[in-house]
């Protein structure tokens, strides 16, 4: 329902391969017909079990790399998270602490999606250097009962996460609270897919990279939705 | 003449011998060279190491750094090779079966179980060359690019080739326990299990895999459902029940017996009320899926071929004592338990102990020698009301504690759920409203609704319901055990089996016990938590905390 609701008012580009549309031919969808016509054509994507399987390694044809909507509001539900340091706190809190936001969900036991989710922000923060201080990189585990505070603390030095970068776990019920409100709820762990999500400031709109964004593409629409949010 | 056609026969005998021994030698070179090139690949397959020694490179999507083991191919492509599904992500079987198969020889998988029909798809055989390109430049054989998750590695000839030789060897063949016509499993009961419980747990395993073998008879090519479309070998399934006697030190080799005479695909459920450790170490010494097991004392050592319902008492103490830690500043100075002389007794008690260590929360040992007043009386003794209490006791002597309780001053009294088994008819209404229970299970109206279906399916059958408990269990596997080998279709390998467990067993519906059932690569517990619950004013066991996590 969330999706329908914001991708009503979204634009949306579609990022081919090696051939990035111009921000300035993004399809402006404003009167009511062409949200409809956007919510109709990016619906079948975002549901449950609807997405055509992608092949590793098997013949298919050339995909997109990822795809970026525009949202303007995720209504951020008042659930607590606790951080990798055991410290629990209200996840608005955690996110609107007036630091850009950069948001991915992973699981720690994940073997194919999260490792590449993690090694890109592995690579974003490097790339940040000492701008990533004020950054806020947020990872939510989707699979909280495994992933404990020590367990996350794990993952997190396996990538090398620097003190911007927290893991949040918490409640199953919150876990999937938040996956819902960010729609990118697919009813198990095991059906997740790759999205980061970014805001500049609450109240500014969120960018949605949906697929897999290479660090060099999540920095260039890092740049784009600070200078959007001027 | 005749010397000379001596001399030529000698010779001849001489040189067939020569060349005997020759070809011997050449062949047992061979394949010590094919070994030492499958056990490099396997290096590289497993843990992303080179032959140099040097850590397997890739880059992701041409961006993104992957190294060691991250870099490996059974990160993503598993153990058995068979691939896996994550998201929308297909990741393939590149066992040597599939990746090098033609058209007269080509094997079929399930990719992706939601949308039936999506089956590997038929490609021309990779060859050297073309397996060099696309782990180097990530084209298929068709010449089309690969998805980003697969990396490209900078591997020379060699490497390549022992990557090659590894995948020929992996899942080649059918694992043991597969016959032309059957699938054999077997199911496990130590000694001290009521045979009554045994009963009733082999006439629902009987039932299952006669209705499954049965509906598998009738088949004949019908479409009930598009799994169906994809061709397989129609196997029986086939129950043999290990039985064990006499005391645990002799069960592996009372095992090692059963499976000299028939080895077994895999083993399903299983009943003990003592040690599983001779079982968890059999099954991983055999390479063999020990399927979920109703048990109460699993190891907590983990390893690949046991997967579990739940940590069981061990992971009832590491709630309690979360609880008790969380209370804070309302936390205990001293928890006495009590427990009765045994093995379980013992295992509770001591993972009590290790649990609160460093808590601040000084831990007393009493063991309940007996039922009589002086030994009830003996264990309760020199209690004050600040000290909590928690009895690893079962309904019998919970109830002969509680009649000597009536003027106990302790200021929480807890109960294990696993040790009570749900059966309170013995206890007075007085001494379980004192009660808080450490309960790993569902409760109330989510728990009937859970196991409405094995209510139905009983009645179908006939069978009894006794315990909803461990009845829910056995049913979850036999539902589950039906799910993945739907989806194995004919690739019956048990590194596969598990890898599928990992990542079904969330997906399908629970019928069990338990308020959700789930697992992922490395996990051996489905079943992460538990309430603590009191008995409301009707009777009923009621959550009185939220689920616990430890």
């Amino acid at each position: 329902m969330d999706c329908a609701v914001n991708l009503s008012n979204d634009s949306a580009i579609r990022h081919m391969k090696n051939k990035p549309i111009k921000i300035s031919k993004i399809i402006k969808l404003t009167n009511l017909t062409a949200a409809i016509l956007a919510t109709t054509l990016l619906w079948p994507s975002f549901t449950m079990g609807k997405e055509p399987s992608q092949t590793v390694g098997e013949e298919q044809p050339p995909t997109q790399d990822y795809i970026r909507t525009t949202v303007n509001n995720y209504f951020i539900p008042d659930v607590d998270v606790i951080r990798m340091d055991n410290n629990k706190l209200s996840l608005i809190n955690a996110l609107d602490d007036g630091r850009p936001v950069m948001m991915n969900f992973i699981f720690a036991s994940c073997s194919a999606i999260c490792p590449m989710l993690s090694h890109t922000f592995m690579q974003v923060q490097k790339k940040l250097g000492k701008e990533s201080q004020n950054v806020h990189l947020v990872s939510i585990s989707i699979d909280p009962e495994n992933d404990t505070p020590a367990v996350l603390q794990a993952y997190a030095k396996k990538f090398q996460a620097g003190s911007q970068w927290d893991f949040y776990t918490g409640k199953l019920e919150s876990s999937v609270a938040i996956q819902k409100a960010f729609n990118v709820y697919r009813g198990d762990k095991m059906n997740h897919s790759s999205v980061i999500l970014m805001r500049a400031k609450p109240g500014k709109p969120w960018f949605r990279l949906e697929g897999f964004a290479s660090p060099q593409a999540v920095m260039d629409e890092y740049r784009t939705m600070l200078e959007n949010s001027k | 003449m005749y010397r000379e056609f001596c001399i030529t026969r000698q010779s001849s005998w001489l040189f067939l011998f020569i060349c005997l021994v020759f070809s011997t030698v050449i062949n047992a070179k061979s394949n010590s060279n094919n070994n030492d090139l499958i056990e490099l690949g396997r290096r590289i397959y497993v843990e992303g190491i080179l032959p140099s020694g040097k850590s397997l490179q890739g880059t992701r999507a041409k961006s993104v750094q992957v190294e060691g083991d991250a870099a490996a191919c059974e990160t993503c492509h598993r153990r058995s090779g068979m691939g896996s599904l994550e998201g929308n992500i297909v990741v393939p079987p590149i066992t040597g079966r599939f990746l090098f198969a033609t058209d007269d020889n080509r094997p079929i998988a399930l990719v992706d179980p939601r949308a039936p029909k999506n089956v590997t798809r038929a490609h021309a055989p990779y060859n050297e060359k073309s397996f060099g390109k696309a782990l180097l430049n990530g084209l298929s054989v068709s010449g089309r690019n690969m998805n980003a998750l697969m990396p490209q590695y900078a591997l020379n000839n060699k490497e390549i080739k022992a990557l090659m030789a590894y995948l020929h060897s992996l899942s080649a063949e059918l694992s043991p326990g597969i016959t032309d016509d059957k699938v054999h499993f077997a199911t496990i009961v130590t000694p001290d299990v009521d045979p009554k419980q045994s009963d009733v747990m082999l006439k629902m395993i009987n039932a299952a895999f006669s209705q499954r073998n049965a509906a598998q008879e009738n088949y004949s090519g019908r479409m009930r459902m598009p799994l169906d479309l994809i061709p397989r070998t129609l196997r029986n399934w086939d129950l043999k029940v290990w039985e064990l006697k006499g005391t645990p030190d002799t069960w592996n080799a009372q095992l090692e017996e059963n499976y000299r005479r028939e080895p077994v695909f895999a083993v399903i459920s299983g009943l003990s009320n003592t040690t599983w450790t001779p079982f968890h170490k059999f099954c991983e010494q055999q390479k063999l899926p020990c399927m979920l097991p109703s048990i109460n004392l699993p190891p907590q050592q983990t390893s690949f071929y046991s997967l579990y319902y739940s940590g069981g008492l061990e992971l009832e103490t590491k709630v309690l004592a979360k609880h008790l830690r969380d209370l804070g500043a309302k936390s205990p100075k001293r928890l006495v338990q009590i427990y009765r002389d045994n093995e379980s007794g013992h295992a509770a008690s001591h993972a009590l102990t290790e649990a609160l260590r460093d808590s601040g929360i000084q831990v007393i040992d009493r063991l309940l020698a007996g039922q009589s007043l002086d030994d009830t009386n003996e264990a309760l003794k020199d209690l004050s009301n600040e000290d909590t209490v928690m009895l690893w006791l079962d309904p019998s002597d919970l109830s002969a504690v509680g009649k000597a309780a009536t003027k106990l001053a302790a200021s929480a009294i807890y109960a294990s759920g696993i040790f009570v088994k749900d059966d309170f008819s013995a206890i007075s209404k007085e001494w379980l409203s004192r009660l808080h229970v450490v309960y790993p299970y569902e409760l109330g109206d989510k728990r009937q609704k859970n196991v409405s279906t094995l209510v139905k399916w009983l009645k179908t059958w006939n069978l009894p319901l006794v315990n909803d408990r461990f009845q829910s269990e056995v049913f979850f596997n036999l539902l589950f055990l039906t799910d993945l080998f739907s989806q194995m279709l004919d690739n019956l390998y048990r590194d596969y089996m598990i890898e599928r467990a990992e990542d079904m067993l969330s997906l399908g519906s629970n019928v069990s016990v338990y308020p959700h059932l789930s697992l992922s690569r490395g996990q051996r517990f489905a079943s992460k938590g538990a309430y603590i619950a009191r008995f409301d004013e009707n009777g009923n066991l009621a959550a009185e905390s939220e689920w616990i996590v430890p």
